[in-house]
């Protein structure tokens, strides 16, 4: 009897203390940028900053002078500008960490996340903020992806990701290239994450969106192969995606480049194609009308747009200035 | 009698031609009032071999004072201010070609022209996007409005050119200090009273009340706040009542540290149960979209006392 009460007793101790442990070992992330530490103390030796979005390993906990102190294992920004990191341990004040196991956790890092691309979206706001918020979204995506919150953020994640690229690539001298083989194409690969993961979703819907732009021509050069091509990749889309927010928009930019195409074959004198293209842009545009819906705000603007090409294509308004594009 | 029913006759007949003759005259005398949807050029005369005058932007205000046709294309003579921006400005006549020319009588006139105001609008919005392109905006949505008082797009419209011409006259207002003007937004609450536009003319206009900088003084945020807060006690169903109240909870959280670097712990922790009240209200009320994760975030902060206003300087 004494040797079960001892066994069980030993049994208790190492399943506590397991559990401890494993509790202790959680991954997060920090919602506000932080000095790491060699020891928990602000006057101890400064091992570097830890960016909101890190991914981070919480190993232990302690308490000095009241306040918290979480130790980590975490990745820290070596020289931001040459975009160096490295994996160090050491001490931060725990307030700042978000781990799995924090009620609202995934809130929390939603909420830090939209404040940081807000940040970014601010003439003068934070530096690097559009990389927080990129971080942040994905770690909520990471941590916690059965919050209802993980679709929307993973979508974010990639799109910030998308959109910072594609503004890198457009300072390239080959992004001016027509053929789109002629740049390096943007990553695209969590954007296909996003399709892999929540299918037939809104965000999936979005990604799929963003891709074309891998597909489009740096500069038309007033050839007509590419509005040509661009206008079948959006219509293709909108067919493909029709219950997509990005529908209207897709086959406005179909018709648009139908109505581009007007002036250009007009241009080359080939009358034939011309009307054909007219006819093909209006027929797109007069679609565009009747399926956005006024009721919803962001659909609202693409039945007057569609209208005003309709109207421009009728009076034999040009729609696209092919001199401007050869320059 | 006959004899008299006729002179009756003859004399009722010149009434109503007369009456007919001053309502013709009156109706000519109304000017069809227009924009143009695209630039183009002033000609001197009806014809594109005439002499260029001056370019015409999108979205001016026009009045049509004679119909042409020229080289088998329809033409119109108008008349124009100078100076489309300016209150008072000298008129300027002359031709254009009519096909890019949008009366009150273009069938989905009103229409049209949204949908080239926002097309300009996104245009103001691209990286490389055409010159002047906020300006045309605004003048091709005030159009809108005055062209089509009755369109379901009217209110819209307004709001737009109005908040457009606020965003225009910030930017120039830090660089030049020149005040910003706030009739326009006025306008569209005297026009639209109780309604969405209406709502946001009104939280535009509180950027007049808020301080250039705080200087780490408690007296601005706390102004700001109160400023927030009333917005959206009095604005509850307004598209902008959230982030109100969000900025309300901010300012309050702000407060917080501010009073702590003081030493003045009992206004702190008074600031931080202003900001937490706030920001529980923003979770409960408006539970979809990105405000409940935002003053989730803004709670946390306040519990784990995670310096807000710090942070920001930071």
């Amino acid at each position: 009897m004494l040797i079960l009460k001892r066994t069980l007793l030993t049994l208790c101790i190492v399943l506590a203390a397991t559990t401890a442990l494993a509790a202790d070992k959680e991954h997060g992330t920090v919602i506000s940028e932080v000095t790491l530490f060699v020891t928990p103390d602000p006057q101890a030796q400064k091992l570097g900053r830890v960016t909101r979005g890190r991914d981070i390993f919480l190993m232990d906990h302690t308490m000095v002078d009241n306040k918290p102190w979480a130790h980590l294992l975490a990745v820290v920004d070596v020289d931001v500008e040459r975009e160096t990191m490295r994996e160090i341990s050491g001490w931060v004040p725990a307030s700042v960490v978000v781990t799995t196991s924090t009620p609202n956790g995934d809130q929390i890092i939603y909420g830090e996340a939209v404040d940081s691309e807000n940040q970014a979206e601010q003439r003068g706001g934070r530096k690097n903020a559009a990389d927080d918020a990129r971080r942040l979204y994905y770690r909520l995506y990471e941590y916690f992806p059965s919050s209802p919150l993980a679709g929307e953020a993973l979508w974010r994640a990639a799109d910030i990701l998308w959109q910072l690229e594609k503004a890198d690539v457009r300072r390239r001298p080959s992004s001016r290239e027509m053929s789109p083989d002629m740049r390096t194409p943007m990553d695209d690969q969590t954007l296909k994450l996003v399709i892999k993961k929540f299918p037939h979703t809104k965000w999936a819907d979005q990604a799929a969106y963003n891709l074309i732009d891998n597909k489009l021509c740096g500069s038309w050069k007033g050839e007509t192969k590419c509005p040509e091509k661009e206008s079948e990749l959006y219509e293709k889309y909108a067919r493909e995606h029709p219950q997509s927010p990005k529908f209207a928009e897709a086959l406005f930019n179909a018709a648009w480049r139908q109505g581009a195409l007007v002036t250009m074959y007009r241009t080359q004198h080939e009358q034939d194609k011309s009307e054909k293209a007219r006819r093909k842009a209006m027929e797109l545009a007069q679609e565009v009308a009747a399926r956005s819906s006024e009721s919803d705000p962001k659909l609202a603007d693409w039945k007057p747009r569609a209208m005003e090409l309709e109207y421009s294509l009728q009076q034999g308004i040009p729609t696209y200035d092919a001199e401007a594009d050869r320059k | 009698m006959v004899r008299h029913w006729k002179k009756f006759e003859l004399a009722l007949l010149l009434l109503m031609a007369m009456a007919a003759a001053l309502g013709a005259g009156a109706y000519a005398a109304e000017p069809e009032r227009a924009t143009l949807i695209r630039e183009d050029s002033l000609y001197a005369s009806a014809g594109a071999n005439a002499q260029r005058l001056s370019q015409v932007g999108r979205g001016s205000a026009l009045t049509i004072l004679e119909h042409s046709t020229a080289d088998g294309q329809p033409w119109l003579k108008i008349s124009m201010a100078a100076d489309q921006e300016a209150e008072v400005s000298r008129e300027v006549t002359g031709w254009l070609p009519a096909k890019a020319v949008v009366t009150g009588a273009t069938a989905n006139g009103d229409q049209i022209i949204f949908g080239q105001a926002v097309d300009s609008e996104h245009q103001a919005e691209e990286r490389g996007g055409r010159k002047g392109a906020a300006e045309d905006a605004l003048r091709l949505y005030s159009r809108v409005a005055e062209l089509f008082p009755g369109s379901p797009l009217a209110a819209e419209a307004m709001w737009r050119a109005a908040d457009i011409r606020w965003q225009l006259a910030r930017t120039s207002f830090v660089r030049t200090g020149k005040p910003m003007e706030e009739k326009y937004l006025l306008a569209i609450i005297a026009k639209f009273p109780q309604s969405k536009q209406a709502e946001l003319a009104a939280y535009d206009l509180l950027e007049s009340k808020l301080c250039q900088e705080w200087r780490g003084q408690a007296e601005c945020p706390q102004k700001e706040s109160a400023v927030y807060e009333q917005y959206a006690r009095e604005h509850p169903q307004s598209a902008k009542a959230a982030e109100a109240l969000y900025n309300a909870a901010w300012r309050q959280a702000a407060l917080t540290d501010i009073y702590r670097i003081e030493n003045d712990n009992a206004k702190s922790e008074a600031a931080r149960k202003k900001a937490t009240a706030l920001a529980q209200e923003i979770a409960g009320q408006y539970p979809q979209g990105d405000w409940k994760p935002r003053a989730l975030d803004l709670i946390y902060k306040l519990e784990k006392k995670i310096p807000i206003y710090g942070a920001f300087i930071e």
